[in-house]
């Protein structure tokens, strides 16, 4: 099982990162109004580039591959699509803003290229997710918007590989599959299992979360016919929508925040517990398959009970624990550091490498402990974690 | 400052109601009250026989949520703090195994609900304390976040 790669990017939290193409570069935010491109270099990453246009926190980052275009989202209402052209002054090449007009009145909270990177969706505060194509003669980005039935701030977007329908996460506590046809880009749609006829805003589905939580994250499966959806509920639901058969699996931990396919029968999931989670299954059912972060070699700690899985999984939590039961204050805590390589929530899970059977082999996570990870998909620990959750 | 004391939604014609979030419970309100005292009987009868399993099961089925119904809520609480009162601690894993995942995130929305009630913490704190210890173990922290995003409120 390979080590899954470590980068320690900074003392601040990413917020979103996105890699290119042939993956040599990397763009993230650190919680600021910057973008920042990385290359790679030997073993670690250099800033190359910073995207400095926005005013406002950026809040998603997304790279088109074969264009290689980068489209940002900021907390200042705007998007930009990036360009690289050649500057003739210096010769070298520079990343170049297009203003896209979103026409929303509040943050855009989350953004993504579609398949065919012709366009691209823009998630917001507004209630409404902006679908943005190019208008070659006025030279920049127009949007037309998806409104009904959105109650409130939509929190994550994804793609169906068919480039027309769009899944939504909303904090209205509903996940929904939108059509977003567009009659100058788009060819007609073969009829696929979430609906046959999809003129631009046909709801083709919408799914309430379990326990009122808000849908911090959605994902359609690679042949696009299941949604995965996370709240904040602390579960994750698959929604096959023949029928529809709906499976809700309830988590012991902390609430995810991201989630992505990683092939038809497996997903990773990541949010508040630091740790990126692999659930499997089919139209029959889905459990638990364990955890990437194999943090059976770091639990050194022998403690009275190893304790949870994840965030409370620390020795400053035991200590306070050992405080509060036994009445005892031990020595001063030394060792903060969580039992999980991320040492903090995890904001951002992506799929980062292909492998030969079209699977995707590794993943990339970043997270607010200033972090990226790159973790070998096949390396699940099921050991680790039901060890762990047996202790508890 | 009195800005910030403006009612903001006052001004949004399109504002999100409270209702919009959660299904209403199907049940009409007398109905609700009916069922909360059919099932504090049969939690009764079944308390009398030492039966807690079938007992909590009972009062943890189909809570009352939602406006208008505050009597059968309360009821409702009575009814499962009355379970929680009468096991003994050496019981409390085995029967909190023995609920479905609904029923272990209803009975945490009671425990919190009995932590809240004024003057409560003097009679069954510890009582209500032991059951939260216990069922966090078995539920996990999950189960407490569910409780606090979740509108329908018992």
């Amino acid at each position: 099982m390979a080590a899954p790669q470590v980068f320690s990017i900074a003392q601040a939290p990413i917020t979103c990162h996105a890699f290119n193409g042939d993956r040599s570069h990397l763009a993230l935010s650190l919680n600021d109004t910057k973008v920042d491109v990385y290359t790679k270099q030997g073993k670690g990453w250099q800033i190359t580039d910073t995207l400095s246009e926005h005013d406002r926190t950026i809040t998603s980052i997304d790279w088109a591959p074969i264009t290689n275009r980068i489209v940002t989202a900021s907390q200042d209402r705007n998007a930009y699509v990036w360009s690289q052209s050649l500057d003739p002054d210096t010769g070298r090449m520079v990343w170049k803003p297009t203003l896209v007009l979103l026409r929303i009145n509040r943050a855009a909270t989350f953004v993504r290229w579609s398949p065919n990177e012709d366009k691209f969706a823009v998630a917001s505060g507004a209630r409404t997710i902006a679908i943005c194509s190019f208008d070659p003669e006025n030279n920049w980005w127009v949007a037309r918007h998806l409104k009904k039935p959105i109650r409130s701030t939509v929190l994550s977007v994804d793609w169906h590989p068919n480039n027309v329908l769009l899944a939504a996460g909303s904090a209205d506590t509903k996940a929904r599959v939108f059509s977003a046809y567009i009659k100058d880009v788009d060819k007609r749609p073969a009829p696929t299992v979430w609906g046959e006829k999809l003129p631009f805003n046909t709801v083709c589905g919408e799914y309430a979360s379990p326990a009122g939580g808000w849908v911090h994250a959605v994902g359609f499966s690679p042949s696009g016919d299941t949604l995965a959806f996370a709240s904040h509920d602390s579960s994750i639901t698959i929604v096959y929508p023949g029928g529809p058969t709906i499976h809700t699996i309830r988590l012991q931990s902390l609430p995810f925040v991201t989630l992505t396919w990683t092939a038809e029968d497996t997903l990773v999931a990541a949010g508040y517990d630091c740790n990126p989670v692999v659930y499997s299954g089919g139209l029959d059912g889905w459990s638990l398959a364990g955890t990437l972060d194999d943090t059976v070699g770091a639990t050194k700690t022998g403690g009275t009970r190893t304790g949870t899985v994840g965030r409370l999984n620390t020795a400053a939590f035991n200590a306070f624990r050992n405080a509060d039961t036994r009445g005892h204050t031990s020595e001063t805590v030394t060792d903060t550091e969580l039992h999980t390589i991320h040492q903090n929530t995890i904001t951002s899970v992506r799929p980062y490498e292909k492998g030969a059977d079209g699977t995707v082999a590794r993943v990339s996570t970043s997270g607010v402990d200033g972090k990226l990870v790159i973790w070998n998909v096949s390396a699940v620990s099921a050991g680790g974690l039901t060890g762990r959750l047996g202790a508890i | 400052m009195s800005f910030r004391k403006i009612d903001i939604d006052a001004f949004d014609e399109d504002v999100l109601q409270e209702t919009e979030l959660y299904e209403p419970d199907p049940r009409d309100p007398a109905q609700v009250l009916a069922d909360a005292r059919q099932k504090q009987a049969t939690v009764r009868s079944a308390l009398s026989r030492g039966d807690i399993s079938s007992a909590l099961n009972t009062a943890l089925d189909s809570p009352p949520y939602g406006p208008n119904v505050d009597e059968a809520k309360n009821l409702t609480l009575q009814t499962v703090v009355s379970v929680l009162n009468s096991t003994k601690g050496t019981e409390i894993p085995n029967v909190l195994k023995s609920l479905s995942q609904d029923a272990q995130d209803t009975l945490m929305k009671y425990i919190y609900k009995g932590m809240g009630m004024p003057g409560w913490g003097d009679v069954s704190g510890s009582v209500l304390l032991a059951w939260h210890e216990k069922l966090t173990e078995v539920a996990g922290t999950g189960c407490i976040v569910r409780v606090m995003s979740d509108r329908r409120t018992v």
